[in-house]
């Protein structure tokens, strides 16, 4: 086993125990941070594969605003502090089933997709520039029109969000 | 001519020839490490002090004066105190987390330092996004902040660290914005290349004023990453007593102690080498004479020099201006940095596409 | 115009931080002006400002004569009653009887230095000192006799 396999066995086992904590453990804000640990454990396996750009992004979408924002909402709610009851049988054991064939899904078309050997290593080698142009290219395989539509659904619920917060006029009295 | 980059291919051939490379590996890394680490106790010790000394002159006062030489180990002594103290643990914290938190603060501030360059060839990692890594480590901290302001069990420490929260996840926005105008100049995210693109000059005098907009942005913004007055908020102490670190003594206190001056050190580095042109020394277009004579200061002198000056500018601020108020802080963000940051992107942007800069 | 007003905020902030900044600046580069001292090592050569106040003190001349004429202003005046004027009646020449001070007592453990009894003072007979090294051992001995055994009204104060 060479130093880079080793490496990603640790990087895995570090991803599932966090993971089976954050569900397992009782008390919700620590939840929160192994799901935080889980989400870095993903971050350095792209590390791993040498995808720093996805590693820096899975970082700061997830860690730095998905994570952070979870935290927020915990932080603002009532007795956040004490221990949740322990959930019943019933409850565990369809959530483990439900988690089981979900597993087997994603198994099975893993081992049924043709994963290509790519000729050579160097075509992993991707330029943050690149992944711009990809970004806005018109072409063929081009991501512009997805771009400019999740730019769009931003910006909409950003003023929803607005118009949510704004103060709302005192009401005016029809007699 | 005295280089640090001689020194380090020196050591990798010694090491490369007596071992095997996987241990020469194994050894390089230790030996970045201890340098780490000790890059990081100097600096805690240099920059406590220097705070304190810069904060007394502009005061009008004298400054920690008794221990050593001009109180030198001043801030040895205080390490040493920190040390022995005893690290209470409150009733009612949740344990693990409250124990946690100060690595997690002081991991992060460990492995931000990894794509600065230091000096010519000096760099741990030439990483091809530098910039956006040090962005996205430098988030993760936050959870630190708010780990320990949690874990505390303690009002003024929650205050503290949601106050700290909001205010470092919106001015992450206006770091990033100037950050990128000078990205946009460069073409490149890996800080090796910044500071190579700046060769003929710094962006900030070759950038015209668009370059000076996103530096003042930049530094604004960066006092307020950091939490450091005007905009500490977060540990205000005639509010809050000291914020998320509240409940902290001993070694843990001076975990976040030394991880806030740290984070100073990084972000100025960062500044220093986007704007400052890094180690490189300050030339000017293709006057190679005078270019040369500069290249006889070295490359790390340059580098701390700038680092330093940007320190001593954000200490300047902290002991010149008064503390805002939360709705001014989020105005002074939404309503000034970010519009003002973003319209400059695009001046940048159109100049870099119309190739108006040197 | 909103617009305009928005970049005359911009400015005019620019420039206020600047002149803050230029203010501490000139402080930092001026070593000169700082006025800590350094004090047990120049315990001799101390150099306070005469504003300082230590303690009040009573002004006696050479021929221990003062300027108290026991009106008690002072004691009316001082907010936490730190000083106690106990009078006596003097019998003039003529026969006739006049007030005079007998004891000016001064709790100097109460004072706050607040200097309201300098100023209640008609006649300038008491003022601020500047020492200060007051620590002693047991709390009767701050009680203080401000006007000195023997000493007498100075003629022409009334």
């Amino acid at each position: 086993m060479s130093a880079a396999s080793i490496i990603f066995y640790i990087i895995a086992a570090f991803i599932l125990g966090t993971g089976i904590l954050a569900v397992t453990t009782r008390k919700i804000f620590r939840a929160s941070i192994w799901l935080l640990f889980s989400l870095i454990g993903i971050a350095s396996l792209y590390f791993w594969m040498q995808l720093e750009f996805l590693a820096a992004v899975q970082i700061i979408v997830y860690v730095g605003g998905i994570v952070v924002l979870i935290i927020f909402s915990i932080f603002l709610t009532i007795k956040s502090g004490e221990e949740m009851p322990k959930p019943i049988l019933k409850r565990n054991i369809f959530a483990i089933l439900a988690a089981l064939s979900g597993l087997a899904y994603t198994a099975r078309q893993i081992s049924l997709y043709p994963f290509k050997k790519p000729e050579n290593s160097a075509a992993f080698e991707l330029k943050v520039g690149d992944i711009g142009r990809q970004m806005l290219s018109t072409t063929d395989h081009g991501y512009l029109l997805p771009f400019e539509l999740i730019s769009m659904l931003l910006l909409a619920s950003m003023i929803g969000c607005i118009v949510i917060a704004l103060k709302q006029k005192e009401p005016v009295n029809h007699l | 001519m005295f280089s640090l980059e001689s020194i380090t291919t020196l050591v990798q051939d010694w090491l490369n020839k007596t071992f095997s490379p996987n241990l020469a590996l194994f050894f390089e890394f230790v030996i970045v490490g201890v340098l780490a680490i000790t890059l990081f106790a100097g600096l805690g010790l240099v920059l406590v002090l220097m705070e304190r000394k810069v904060a007394a002159w502009i005061q009008i006062r004298l400054g920690p004066n008794r221990v050593g030489p001009k109180g030198m180990f001043q801030s040895l002594a205080d390490t040493i105190k920190l040390i022995m103290k005893e690290g209470l643990t409150p009733d009612g914290a949740d344990k693990f987390l409250f124990n946690l938190a100060p690595f997690i603060v002081m991991m992060v501030a460990m492995l931000v330092l990894a794509p600065i360059g230091f000096a010519k060839g000096f760099q741990i990692w030439d990483i091809n996004i530098g910039v956006l890594y040090v962005s996205a480590i430098s988030s993760v901290s936050v959870i630190g902040i708010l780990m320990a302001g949690w874990a505390s069990n303690n009002k003024y420490s929650l205050l503290g660290a949601m106050r700290s929260g909001a205010q470092m996840v919106s001015y992450e926005l206006s770091v990033g914005l100037s950050v990128l105008s000078i990205i946009v100049l460069t073409g490149s995210l890996g800080l090796n290349d910044i500071v190579l693109s700046q060769q003929d000059g710094w962006w900030i005098f070759k950038g015209h004023i668009p370059a000076i907009i996103s530096f003042v942005i930049f530094i604004i913004a960066v006092t307020a990453e950091t939490n450091r007055a005007p905009f500490d908020l977060a540990e205000a102490e005639s509010e809050l007593t000291a914020g998320f670190h509240t409940e902290y003594s001993g070694m843990k206190f001076a975990l976040f102690f030394l991880a806030e001056y740290i984070n100073i050190f990084i972000v100025c580095a960062i500044g220093a080498t986007l704007f400052l042109g890094g180690w490189m020394p300050f030339h000017i277009g293709n006057w190679e004479s005078f270019n040369h004579v500069m290249d006889y200061i070295p490359s790390f002198l340059w580098f701390f020099g700038k680092t330093f000056f940007l320190i001593f500018l954000i200490m300047w601020f902290r002991w010149t201006f008064p503390r805002l108020r939360v709705d001014q802080l989020l105005n002074l963000e939404w309503k000034y940095l970010l519009p003002i940051s973003m319209f400059n992107l695009i001046l940048m942007t159109l100049i870099a596409i119309k190739g108006w800069h040197f | 115009m909103f617009i305009k007003e928005y970049f005359k905020d911009i400015f005019s902030a620019i420039k206020s931080l600047l002149v803050g900044m230029r203010r501490t600046g000139y402080y930092f580069t001026h070593h000169k002006e700082i006025i800590t001292q350094q004090y047990p090592d120049n315990r001799l050569e101390l150099n306070l400002p005469e504003r300082f106040r230590g303690e009040v003190v009573m002004t006696h001349d050479e021929v221990n004569e003062h300027a108290c004429t026991g009106c008690s202003a002072c004691e009316l005046a001082c907010p936490n009653g730190t000083i106690k004027i106990i009078n006596k009646f003097d019998i003039s020449p003529e026969g006739k009887k006049k007030k005079a001070i007998d004891t000016f007592v001064y709790h100097l453990e109460l004072c706050t230095m607040c200097g309201l009894c300098v100023e209640a003072c008609p006649t300038d007979a008491i003022k601020m000192a500047n020492t200060f090294e007051h620590s002693v051992y047991t709390r009767g001995q701050l009680t203080k006799q401000l006007n000195k055994p023997d000493s007498k009204l100075r003629a022409g104060v009334e």
